[in-house]
């Protein structure tokens, strides 16, 4: 041996002990990309630069240029603006737009444009001068697309034009030029892009009904860059903007308008802002379900093939279905003549090779049995359950969880008066038949405390529900009572109250008995009877 | 869903002494809308695909800074301290959390492959099931039997006054029961004794699945010898129900016979032992 024998409690235990590991650590050190805070961040944030036209002949600054002389051209071209706008200045305003066209090229170059040198060297002041009144068209555009750019930065450069934003709100207008309301509504979006307090300033300053009447037009570029700057707009959490879009009329029918004829890029914005509306405007998501929203929403969500435009729809179907028993109807007609009706949709997403859309779909499906009986069986007798255990048993952890809402709420009666809500044993049995409970139990087991909730709730349906003890034997079988038994010792109060009420009630003394010694058994154990009545023969005793 | 709050929690009952266990209402199960405002994280995968979907071309996001900007951003999500109380790890990620706390908060008896949550309550398994040293203590009249909420230093002769302990003082169930008396067949006595040669202690994490998959034999049949043995020496009143007539060996017939994962009929079956079969 080579260590002398240690008797201290200690080491003896440790011989006991299993050993422990460290996994996460390992495989985080092999992810060898460094994503950059900067970089994640103009990723992730909801603001979007533009980048130069493809057609865009003249002077590109990309690769051969190193980020230095980039820098220095910008500063190069903001005092040679100044200079252009300063009122010495008696240049001809084909110099000027030239000067500003060199700026934006210099503003668009590469996915890290110099916008932080531009605003140092003073630009912001000059190009709000470019958007006064009675500017060419030109000019408007090539000042509100370096204003974009600048405003698709971190927080201090998108605060930075500020001062713009009532030119840019006017540019809005009815009276200016596609391209230059366009280019206008790209920058309002960026600034939307930043937070709740921008978006409230920019509803306090009138963006919201121009940006809105922008969607009555049938002009797709114009139409699909508006929509997406009112989506960053109305998105909240307040919902105060998405209830006054309304006030312009036509709006609803615009809205629908787009969604059924638009091509997809349009359809994909526009969706966006449906899903705003849905979130949070019940009153105008009934107006807009009466002017026909759903037909169009229900065709993409069957006929798409693309992720971008599947997500926006989807979680419209969700808000609406997270609403009420209506909605749910509503949905179910306007899909009815589909290939599957709603629920063939839903299937798609869930079948989807996207987790989120898989989630959402679930989340989806989850509202829907939430709903009334009938509901409920509708869905029981659709594809969606086999697609819901396969979820349950394989997919990601917030996946299953949304699979686990769904097919909970298949089984028990819609929420009522009553203190019990009864299982609904045709789809209890069903579901635990086609092996639903290791996907349970391993929610049980799992660190996050809502999911381990759910899985005890529907481990006492189980239990419940289940006639002659079946509940307690299968759960047992699924090492059910094991998860049971790890929970005694939780410190969370609910949790272990729930685990030790199961395993009181449904593992008690009586537990296993009867099927070892017969019927009668609990009597004999408990004292009352010396014989169980299976022994006791035809004279009795 | 909604969440039911057990009745114990009203505002009536606080003024009462919190009853042990007898006034949990169980939150059964009830089929709710559950709605997610935009802002809410349950959308916050979707909004992130969107924006790389749409500024893909644009920012020139390659298809591995994809991944990790997702793999961040789901980390975020779950950025956490460890929900289990006195635990101060932080955790960024599911996958992360899971780790962690299947690999600390979880120990695995490498004897009788029982899964306990702390450490600590493994090693007092360990001790008061596994050792003879423990037991021999114990039959000298040692106060051995230590309580089971850390921090509390109390210590007890038997079983059962730790038992009436942590219900008195430390409100836990009446009829919870740290330790499992299972009985096993002399056949299954005989089998878990050659195992026990070549047992070997293993990763905490993978051990809980792996020692789940091994014959059930394996079960604490030294668990079992112990515990008969502290019974016999312990006084009438560690019997919370009625009274003893355990015999000393014990045939317990064996059903269910799976190849994996299905363990010895657990539960509060303590009386199962004083019956022979047939």
């Amino acid at each position: 041996m080579l260590n002398p024998v240690d008797h201290s409690p200690a080491s003896r235990r440790d011989q006991f002990k299993a050993a422990v590991g460290n996994v996460a650590g390992e495989r985080r050190r092999k992810q060898a990309i460094i994503i950059g805070k900067e970089r994640r961040d103009a990723v992730v944030r909801a603001k979007r630069m533009r980048r130069a036209d493809d057609n865009d002949e003249g002077m590109m600054y990309d690769e051969p240029f190193s980020d230095k002389i980039i820098n220095e051209e910008t500063v190069r071209a903001v005092q040679e603006l100044k200079f252009l706008f300063s009122s010495s200045s008696k240049d001809s305003s084909q110099k000027k737009i030239e000067a500003l066209r060199k700026l934006r090229r210099l503003l668009s170059c590469s996915s890290n444009p110099p916008v932080a040198s531009a605003v140092e060297a003073g630009v912001v002041p000059i190009l709000v001068k470019c958007l006064e009144f009675g500017s060419s068209d030109e000019q408007l555009v090539e000042a509100a697309w370096s204003l974009t750019n600048i405003a698709s930065g971190d927080s201090e450069l998108t605060l930075a034009i500020l001062p713009a934003l009532p030119l840019l709100i006017a540019h809005l207008g009815e009276r200016s030029a596609a391209p230059v309301a366009e280019q206008c509504a790209w920058a309002v979006g960026n600034v939307a892009g930043e937070g709740e307090q921008a978006r409230d300033l920019l509803s306090s300053q009138g963006a919201l009904l121009p940006l809105a009447k922008l969607l009555l037009l049938n002009k797709p570029m114009l139409v699909k860059t508006a929509a997406w700057a009112l989506s960053n707009i109305i998105k909240g959490p307040s919902s105060k903007a998405a209830v006054e879009l309304f006030k312009v009329d036509g709006l609803s029918e615009a809205i629908i308008r787009h969604l059924t004829k638009g091509d997809e890029e349009l359809v994909v914005e526009i969706a966006w802002v449906v899903v705003y509306i849905t979130s949070l405007a019940e009153s105008q998501t009934k107006l807009l379900i009466k002017s026909g929203l759903l037909p169009p929403l229900v065709a993409w969500l069957s006929s798409s093939e693309s992720l971008s435009l599947l997500t926006p729809v989807l979680r419209s179907v969700g808000n609406l279905v997270a609403g009420d028993n209506s909605n749910t109807d509503a949905l179910l007609d306007a899909a009815k003549d589909l290939p599957g009706g709603l629920f063939g949709c839903l299937v798609r997403c869930l079948g989807s090779e996207h987790r989120t859309l898989q989630k959402e779909a679930a989340w989806t499906v989850s509202n829907i049995v939430a709903g009334s009986l009938q509901h409920k069986q509708l869905v029981f007798g659709s594809r969606v359950v086999p697609t819901l255990l396969h979820l349950l048993a394989t997919s990601t952890f917030d996946v299953r969880k949304e699979a686990a809402f769904a097919l909970g709420n298949l089984s028990v009666m819609p929420a009522g008066e009553s203190q019990l809500p009864q299982p609904i044993m045709e789809h209890l049995s069903m579901l635990v038949e086609r092996g639903c409970l290791p996907g349970f139990i391993n929610l049980v087991k799992s660190p996050d405390l809502e999911a381990s909730r759910l899985g005890l709730q529907f481990l006492e349906l189980v239990l419940r529900g289940l006639p002659n003890g079946q509940g307690s034997k299968l759960v047992e079988k699924e090492e059910g009572l094991a998860a049971l038994e790890v929970l005694e010792y939780h410190d969370n109060d609910d949790l272990r109250s729930m685990a030790n009420e199961l395993i009181d009630k449904y593992y008690g003394e009586d537990y296993g008995l009867e099927e070892e010694y017969g019927p009668g058994i609990a009597e004999v154990v408990r004292g009352g009877e010396e014989y169980p009545s299976w022994r006791k023969g035809r004279g009795g005793i | 869903m909604e969440l039911d709050e057990p009745k114990s929690q009203s505002q009536e009952e606080r003024s009462r002494p919190p009853i042990a266990d007898s006034a949990f209402i169980f939150p059964v199960w009830r089929a709710t809308r559950r709605k997610h405002l935009p802002d809410s994280i349950f959308f916050a995968s979707g909004n992130l695909e969107r924006e790389l979907l749409a500024k893909q071309v644009v920012l020139e996001i390659t298809d591995e800074e994809k991944l990790r900007i997702s793999c961040l951003e789901e980390e975020k999500q779950w950025r956490m301290q460890c929900p289990v109380v006195g635990c101060k790890a932080k955790l960024n990620g599911l996958q992360e959390l899971e780790t962690h706390f299947f690999t600390r908060h979880t120990a695995v008896c490498s004897v009788c492959s029982r899964v306990f949550p702390t450490t600590r309550l493994l090693d007092l398994h360990i001790c008061e099931s596994h050792d003879s040293f423990f037991q021999a203590k114990v039959a000298r009249g040692h106060p051995m039997f230590k309580c089971l909420v850390d921090g509390c230093e109390a210590k007890f002769l038997n079983d059962a006054s730790r038992h009436q302990h942590l219900v008195d003082k430390h409100k836990f169930p009446r009829s919870y029961e740290f330790h499992r008396k299972r009985h096993l067949s002399q056949k299954q006595r005989q089998r878990l004794h050659k195992h026990q040669g070549k047992a070997k202690p293993q990763d905490g994490a993978s051990a809980s699945q792996e020692n789940d998959n091994i014959c059930e034999s394996k079960e604490g049949v030294l668990q079992e010898e112990s515990a008969m043995e502290v019974e016999a020496l312990t006084s009438a009143v560690s019997k919370l129900n009625t009274g003893d007539f355990l015999p000393s060996n014990v045939s317990f017939g064996r059903r269910h016979s799976r190849a994996f994962a299905f363990s010895a009929p657990r539960g509060r079956g303590r009386h199962k032992s004083k019956l022979n079969a047939g």
